[in-house]
């Protein structure tokens, strides 16, 4: 299968996919500009898949393979990576799990040797766990100094509460000390290459030479092993929720504001796209940025938006602001959503957002991860290929009252949770207008 | 391709033919090294100024437009140049060029877009470095480092002289350095030199060239002893940040002193992840100095950094780390290693060619940085021609305990950071 659309003379990279005997999915699409190769094994669950009170499991995991196989040590493996010039990493999102060695398209038959030996011979090995265990606690110590990460988690755990979205995929200080050696094995023996897995190869070579090699190579996928997170609903506050965490030694305050939004798949996420591009994501464009930036000069940056995940992700407006001017920059802020609420985009800004999304969409296919990344995300979010190809013209075709209808019915600026890091007795009072204020520790 | 207008505007065109779209850049060169005591910032806040609106176009409709037109902009300010950048479909380069020639000729500076943009910077220095957990460490390392020369300053200022930079300061800056005969443009991607060339005349033709301010930056002098400072505020972590002086861009030694760093800390095989952060005795440790293009104009600064882990002290860890440093000095890297680094430092390069975006900032600031874009054809030669006897040479040379400075992170209770004042 190919596909392959042309939209303003930019034509889409050829994807060339097949399903193999052995039941993997594999994406091949040749870059020839450079001799390079990027190749991404993706596996369908993420940080969603880590049991109760053991969150950053997956994440542990995934970076657990790349610490040793049953023929390297880490150090071996280390050694032979960074020997060929390569880049190794595990990712773990809340709704994937993936392996990336990007390197040079001549070493192409050693490095999927290395990937596979890393994914069926994993070591697992109990030194290299305690030490892996030991340095994210240590980097998680030195975290808990950055105000904006700080922000983001914990506006995501007081969203997501009791949902399998509710905790940072990399884990906490206090769930990393709870898990073991042992759990990793398991969770890896039991996840090995489920139904839905696939391979993304990019790079200076033709796709008939990956197919075979992996044909030839791979092992059998695990039809009978499959992930399901289960759907979750959330129903929103009644109404707006402060939380203030104090840091009595920031200068400036991080802001985040906005709830639970839409799955990746839902019919009025493209709409919500182009909305929020007036709204919050447009930069210079958007309304958030104009009044709140550009008049009012009170933060260097600004952003609404809506993450993309396979069930219901953040809508979130994140935000930072010197200390004095932490409570009049939220007001502004649900100021300018409940007017645009009111009045809509305009056909100007319409036709701008329009035009920004479908003339910068070649920009996304520049560089080997880029193309990785655009065909990962279809596949995930059961998008299909083919939204790939589709996209500027289903962009195009979305109407005002499309974008009106999707934020009316998708921003509720009287359910917002508010998470504010920073001096709070400086604005604590003035949070109250709002409603319910918790200090939290 | 290059060519040069009339008034001393450079032009040079990168024809790439791959996806229909281009990375058009304006590199001027100036950026805080032209600065002084007084008004350092301003070359960063000027930046920001030039997206406030012409005599034709309102605040930010610069960027409106570019967006509209499916473009990407954005623009930096370092130590020695001020760049400016759009990338765009392939057909709207004159576009880009006759927004980018009309705000050199006609900007507007007002008092009303002044104030809420000097607000804005301020809350960008808070960002960047007073609410950084490392961020005014590392400013009192290049404070202490730099006794005469202007990288003594961050690029974003002082936030007692950001408050007090005037409109004047603004015009007069303008007036001294922003002219066709200062510029660098760049034009990589899906188009034509012809085209490039007559666009940008059509566009820049006319602009008149100035004179060039006559301004003296300072050698800075060679140290002669290691420098150190303490650093107190509310940390969860203990940290040094140290710097050894190097030579500026041109120079031949900063391609091996680069392929040490990658020796050190480049990859999960290299000396410091191996020895520190594998056994958990540091959060991180980095040897850094940049990457071509991105080398400083003047002498610059190899820097150590090392984040402590609550497992050992941050003096042990400091000295052990000196000790893995020696060793450079003392043993040349076998052959095995220094085949491996320079592998990892090619390849690196070469990832990066993959956007127009990086080839043209390549050319540009070579061009504006070292007087000289071809410079950017010897860089793979370059790293190929190395030996291990290059890489002993300059870690003897330069890895010198005199000519090292050494700021530390000491954290401190609430109270204690209170007492000390506030941070600004």
């Amino acid at each position: 299968m190919s596909a392959g659309a042309k939209f303003r003379s930019f034509a889409l990279p050829a994807i060339s996919a097949s399903l193999l005997k052995n039941g993997l999915k594999i994406y091949a699409v040749q870059r020839p500009q450079l001799p390079l190769v990027s190749i991404h094994l993706v596996l369908p669950y993420g940080a969603e898949a880590d049991p109760p009170r053991k969150a950053g499991l997956a994440h542990l995991c995934a970076e657990m393979l790349t610490l040793g196989t049953q023929q390297h040590s880490a150090s071996q493996l280390a050694r032979e990576i960074d020997g060929l010039g390569a880049i190794l990493s595990a990712h773990s999102g809340w709704n994937s799990t993936s392996w990336h060695i990007f390197g040079q398209s001549e070493d192409f038959e050693r490095l999927m040797s290395l990937l596979l030996e890393i994914y069926t011979q994993p070591a697992f090995s109990p030194e290299e766990f305690e030490q892996l265990k030991q340095r994210r606690i240590a980097t998680l110590v030195q975290q808990k100094d950055e105000s904006g990460i700080l922000a983001d988690e914990r506006f995501q755990e007081i969203l997501f509460q009791g949902t399998p979205y509710d905790h940072p995929v990399y884990g906490t200080l206090r769930s990393i000390p709870q898990i073991f050696w042992e759990e990793t094995g398991e969770f890896h023996r039991q996840r090995f290459l489920p139904a839905g897995s696939f391979l993304v190869i990019v790079g200076d070579l033709p796709a008939e030479a990956c197919f075979h090699w992996v044909e030839a190579n791979f092992p059998a996928m695990s039809q009978d092993r499959r992930f399901n997170s289960g759907e979750f609903c959330v129903s929103l506050p009644a109404e707006v929720r402060t939380y203030l965490f104090d840091r009595p030694d920031l200068t400036q305050s991080q802001i985040r504001l906005g709830h639970i939004g839409m799955a990746h798949a839902h019919p009025d996420y493209l709409p919500f796209e182009v909305m929020n591009y007036v709204l919050g994501a447009g930069g210079f464009s958007s309304r958030l940025m104009q009044k709140i930036r550009s008049e009012l000069g009170y933060t260097y940056g600004i952003r609404g938006l809506l993450e993309p995940r396979k069930q219901a992700g953040p809508f979130t407006i994140s935000t930072f602001t010197h200390t004095e001017t932490t409570f009049p920059c939220v007001r502004e802020i649900l100021s300018v959503i409940q007017s645009f609420l009111a009045q809509g985009a305009t056909e100007k800004e319409r036709q701008e957002a329009i035009n920004f999304l479908t003339g910068s969409y070649p920009m996304k296919f520049e560089s080997l991860s880029q193309v990785a990344q655009r065909i990962m995300q279809a596949e995930l979010h059961g998008l299909g290929l083919e939204f790939l190809s589709a996209y500027p013209e289903r962009v195009s075709a979305i109407t005002l009252d499309e974008m009106g209808r999707s934020a009316r019915e998708h921003i509720h600026p009287q359910k917002v949770t508010i998470v504010v890091v920073g001096r709070t007795e400086r604005f604590h009072r003035e949070f109250e207008q709002l409603g319910p204020v918790e200090l939290m520790e | 391709m290059e060519h040069r207008l009339a008034n001393g505007l450079h032009i040079l065109v990168g024809e790439v033919h791959s996806l229909p779209i281009l990375s058009f850049q304006v590199h001027f060169a100036t950026g805080s090294r032209y600065e002084g005591p007084g008004i350092t910032g301003i070359t960063h806040l000027f930046e920001h100024m030039m997206f406030k609106g012409t005599k034709e176009l309102g605040p930010e409709e610069f960027s409106r437009i570019i967006q509209a037109n499916g473009g990407t902009l954005n623009a930096f300010t370092t130590t020695d140049n001020t760049s400016y950048f759009e990338n765009l479909p392939a057909d709207k380069l004159e576009l880009a060029v006759s927004l980018e020639a009309d705000r050199l000729e006609n900007l507007r500076l007002t008092q009303e877009t002044l104030e809420p943009e000097r607000e804005v910077v301020r809350s960008e220095r808070k960002l960047r470095s007073v609410n950084n957990p490392f961020g005014l460490l590392i400013e009192q390392l290049f404070a202490l480092a730099y006794e005469q020369h202007p990288y003594r300053w961050p690029v974003i200022g002082w936030d007692h002289d950001l408050r007090n930079l005037t409109l004047n300061d603004c015009r007069e800056y303008y007036r001294l350095h922003y002219s066709p005969n200062n510029a660098v443009v760049v034009v990589v991607g899906d188009v034509t030199a012809d085209e490039v060339f007559k666009t940008v005349e059509k566009y820049y033709g006319h602009i008149p060239s100035q004179p060039f301010p006559r301004l003296t930056i300072p050698l800075e002098k060679p140290q002669r002893g290691e420098k150190r400072a303490v650093f107190k505020k509310v940390s969860q972590v203990s940290a040094f940040f140290a710097a050894f002086h190097i030579p500026g861009i041109t120079h031949p030694d900063l391609f091996p002193l680069q392929t040490l760093c990658a020796a050190l800390s480049g990859g999960r095989s290299s000396r410091f992840f191996e020895k520190f952060e594998k056994p958990g005795k540091a959060v991180e440790v980095r040897a850094e100095m940049g990457s071509p293009p991105f080398f400083s104009m003047d002498p610059g600064l190899l820097q150590i950094y090392a984040i402590a882990s609550p497992s050992l002290s941050l003096d042990t860890l400091e000295k052990e780390i000196w000790e893995e440093v020696e060793k450079l000095r003392q043993q040349p890297l076998s052959q095995e290693e220094s085949l491996k680094v320079k592998k990892q430092v090619r390849s690196y390069f070469i990832q990066g060619l993959q956007t127009l975006f990086f080839k043209g900032m390549l050319a540009g600031l070579y061009q504006v940085r070292a007087g000289d874009f071809r410079l950017l054809y010897s860089i793979l030669s370059s790293y190929e021609a190395l030996s291990a006897d290059d890489l002993l040479r300059v870690a003897q040379k330069y890895l010198r305990p005199d000519n090292r400075t050494v700021v530390t992170l000491m954290p401190v209770s609430q109270k204690e950071h209170e007492d000390l004042g506030e941070l600004e």
